[in-house]
């Protein structure tokens, strides 16, 4: 789960923060877990050194894609990215190199003197990788690059009459995001010790995006909100008949009016209700909420002292 | 050298022909006024000088450097800013972040050093830190210390405009382009724009190039005033010749 | 071997074309990109799987109800959830649409499955005409033809009923049409019936060529996208073209190049055009005014 965080945290800063559109990152996700077993397998790399180059080629390619990016705008780009996200796995698919349909085993990974063959161990590095990241990418968001990137989004042109690169600074966004993904990526692989291509689908680019507009697009404790509920939607797919109250009745709705091999897919159809109602409702998702929660204390909180204050009024 | 010049700009958009061989030279510490009716060209002249239109003929020479055909961002780096005659704020951001922005230009911290921030004595920090001071005064000089954190798309119309104001000055620009800053305000507020502009050529000896949609207030700020309509220049001169010009009554009482 | 190659490029180019017209409609209408298209589609598809297997019903009955099915959907997927929309900025609208796709993505498969199906269709694949020197299997002749009927049908509707050439002008000026007095909120959700439609036809032909699951469309659905991007997105004549274009060349490609990497062909295709003609070949720019 801490995985589809990292995931999250680079699409808040395409998205969320420089204002563009990936329906496709389940590609690059593809080419950081393929690139981190490629290099352990046929190279003999360590783990601890395969992953960032994974990172790296992520952002080469997340760059080679900001470039075309960089002409394209709303429903333009969200179809090139479409593309790429379907390419990448068609090519994967289609290659000897990547082991094809069948996919790729991960083998054994150390860290130093430490192995990460243990499902505990593999966690600590997860949930550490992620932590590090998120505070990077934090620092980045109030600093200059931040500042920039979420300029273009608000207005490119202006951004632009004020000194902003645009053209550097949105392949530098792709690239960012595409670098995050491809760590995830590589981490994923650790974690389910398998790859193929059947797991980086459309369905999960779009649940990527999901968990950022539900999160709230542009804020990053709603993108680590946002990531850590839909994937823990997605992990529980295959369980939904477990749940407490609600599994028995989908068990016997699904007899009846479904199929209850088909269960599992109810949680895309959450996950694509969570975005409907998000967009109708609550457009900036959870961190939307959060807001509006607070302004909601603020104003019991100022009646209050109007009430219990004589003299002129408060603000 | 001229400090700032203008040279047969023309600006063709498929058949039709926004600016027409304008010309005109601004020196240094000048408030120089475009005034025209609507539909004039006087916003597409800024736009073409901001870069964001690439002029069809002509050149624009800044500081002895020819600058026509220059993207926005080098052409904001070499010392000019502009506002906007619609608003064109980063909505979402709160009015000192729209300030920082401005200082994009004279800060330095890209990727690496951004996401290394360690603490406040890390060098992007101290940035932050000291760009944030840096744009204080101005806050002060707009009276908009009270707005600081709030996001500027909340604020009331005239505040806005003040924003963008703040914002072109935080880039510390040697020549700025101001579109209509009076627009949308009665006179009161009018004439606080008059006051204001003469701080800012006083007191930051700042250049200005300023359109103007309300003549009286044009030629009441500026020490050389051009006059367009239809995208031709009909005269360019000291404000009282402007102002009796007989071209320049007809354009704004006639068909203009 | 050539003609061949041109003939199953027309037939795979056909059903893009279609998805392009249906993507085309209904983004002139109202400038959102309907990446729900595809697996609308897809559900009319096994609409019609679910009448002519547990209902036992005939062709007609099920393609019938395959249609109306599809044309309800669309009609309320916008009057039900885009219109309630309180900020429908462009990206806004796309996210929409995407959520509605893995809505239906997620019901289609929990209804019936991942499996892969047989569909019947009334037209073997398998069967063959020799027309000109060339084999033909019967379904691609049924699908050029039926493919290229509608589009016929779909033209001059536009062209010659009234209804058509108000759905034009709400096209091209909402504000003049509606004072004109065009319902133009209902033409809206007409546009979007009728994409359905045309959508689920595609949708229709593709399923006996390959078999039935939840992710039938997906293909189709970039393909048709490539094209209409390839002819212009508001550009239905283009549209088309681009469509058959398309099957033709990544029938050229797949052909005298690779098999296997067909499908990136229509990628490249997309990044390409778009790199130099940002509003596909026939295309025109909007130029947004500071």
């Amino acid at each position: 789960m801490a995985v589809f965080v990292i995931v999250g945290l680079g699409m808040n800063v395409l998205v969320g923060d420089t204002g563009q559109i990936s329906l496709g990152h389940a590609g690059f996700l593809a080419i950081g877990a393929y690139t981190t077993v490629l290099l352990m397998t046929r190279l003999g790399m360590p783990f601890p050194f395969a992953l960032p180059i994974a990172g790296c080629v992520s952002a080469l390619f997340g760059f080679l894609l900001g470039l075309p990016a960089l002409r394209l705008a709303g429903p333009y780009l969200a179809i090139a990215t479409l593309g790429f996200g379907l390419a990448i796995t068609q090519i994967i698919a289609h290659s000897a190199l990547f082991g094809g349909h069948m996919g790729l085993v991960v083998p054994d990974a150390t860290l130093g003197p430490f192995s990460l063959s243990g499902d505990v161990s593999k966690y600590y590095l997860i949930v550490g990788v992620a932590v590090v990241l998120a505070l990077g990418v934090r620092n980045l968001s109030v600093t200059r690059v931040g500042r920039a990137f979420r300029a273009i989004r608000d207005n490119e042109i202006a951004a632009a009459t004020m000194g902003v690169d645009v053209a550097y600074y949105k392949t530098l966004s792709f690239a960012v995001s595409a670098a995050l993904t491809g760590v995830a990526g590589g981490l994923l692989a650790l974690m389910t010790g398998f790859i193929s291509p059947g797991v980086f689908t459309f369905t999960l680019s779009l649940m990527f995006l999901a968990m950022v507009v539900f999160g709230g697009l542009g804020s990053i404790p709603g993108a680590i909100l946002g990531s850590i509920v839909m994937g823990y939607l997605n992990l529980e797919m295959d369980a939904f008949q477990e749940l407490p109250v609600l599994g028995r009745a989908l068990e016997d709705f699904s007899e009846r009016f479904m199929s209850t091999v088909g269960l599992p897919n109810f949680g895309w159809v959450v996950t694509g209700m969570l975005i409907v109602f998000t967009i109708l409702l609550e457009p900036q998702g959870l961190y939307g909420l959060w807001i509006r929660a607070l302004k909601a204390i603020k104003r019991s909180k100022s009646a209050d002292a109007n009430s219990s204050l004589p003299g002129p009024g408060a603000n | 050298m001229t400090f700032f010049a203008v040279d047969g700009l023309t600006m063709r958009f498929g058949g039709l022909t926004a600016l027409d061989n304008v010309s005109f030279e601004v020196d240094r510490g000048m408030i120089f006024s475009i005034i025209g009716p609507n539909g004039s060209g006087k916003s597409t002249a800024f736009n073409c000088i901001s870069g964001i239109y690439q002029p069809t003929a002509g050149e624009i020479h800044f500081e002895g450097e020819c600058i026509s055909g220059l993207a926005p961002h080098l052409i904001g780096r070499r010392g000019i800013a502009r506002t906007f005659q619609n608003i064109e704020l980063f909505g979402t951001e709160s009015t000192i972040d729209n300030l920082m922005l401005g200082r994009h230009q004279h800060m330095k911290s890209g990727l690496w050093s951004g996401v290394a921030m360690l603490g406040s004595a890390s060098s992007a920090a101290r940035e932050e830190i000291e760009n944030r001071e840096r744009v204080e005064w101005i806050l002060e000089l707009l009276d908009l210390v009270r707005v600081r954190d709030r996001p500027v798309g909340e604020l009331p119309y005239g505040t806005q405009k003040r924003v963008e104001l703040a914002r072109a000055l935080a880039m510390e620009p040697k020549l700025l382009l101001v579109d209509e800053p009076s627009a949308g305000m009665n006179a009161d507020e009018r004439a606080e724009v008059g006051v204001r502009m003469r701080e800012l050529r006083g007191e930051l000896d700042m250049t200005i190039l300023l359109i103007e949609h309300h003549v009286q207030l044009a030629i009441g700020l500026a020490d050389r005033v051009l006059a367009l309509n239809f995208g031709k220049p009909i005269a360019c001169g000291a404000p009282e010749e402007i102002r009796q010009h007989p071209e320049v009554i007809k354009a704004y009482l006639g068909d203009g | 071997m050539l003609l061949q190659v041109l003939a199953s490029g027309l037939s795979a180019g056909s059903i893009y074309a279609l998805m392009a017209l249906a993507l085309v409609i209904t983004y002139k209408t109202t400038e959102v990109p309907n990446f729900a298209q595809g697996d609308m589609a897809m559900v009319s598809a096994f609409i019609a799987y679910m009448f002519l297997t547990d209902f036992q019903t005939g062709f007609i009955v099920a393609f019938g109800a395959a249609l109306v099915f599809a044309f309800l959907l669309g009609v309320g997927f916008e009057g039900l959830v885009l219109r309630r929309m309180r900020n429908p900025t462009h990206l806004n609208l796309i996210i929409m649409t995407l959520g509605f796709t893995l809505a239906l993505f997620g019901l289609a498969g929990w209804k019936w499955g991942a499996d892969q199906r047989r569909f019947p269709f009334p037209v073997s694949a398998s069967e063959v005409v020799r027309l000109g020197g060339v084999s033909v299997s019967t379904l691609s002749v049924a699908t050029i033809l039926i493919a290229a009927v509608l589009m016929v049908v779909v033209f001059a509707f536009f062209r010659f009923t009234k209804l058509g050439i108000a759905m034009q002008a709400t096209q091209q000026d909402p504000i003049a049409a509606r004072i004109n007095g065009v319902p133009t909120r209902a033409v809206v959700g007409l546009t979007f019936g009728i994409s359905s439609v045309i959508g689920s036809v595609a949708a229709l032909l593709t399923a006996p060529l390959i078999t039935l699951d939840p992710t039938l469309m997906w293909d189709a659905l970039l393909k048709g996208f490539a094209a209409a991007v390839l002819g212009g997105l508001n550009t239905p004549v283009g549209a088309v073209l681009g469509g058959y274009l398309l099957g033709v060349i990544e029938n050229l490609f797949g052909a005298y190049v690779s098999v296997e990497f067909k499908s990136v062909v229509a990628f490249l295709i997309i990044v390409i055009v778009l790199w130099f003609r940002p509003s596909g070949l026939f295309g025109r720019h909007h130029e947004r005014k500071v």
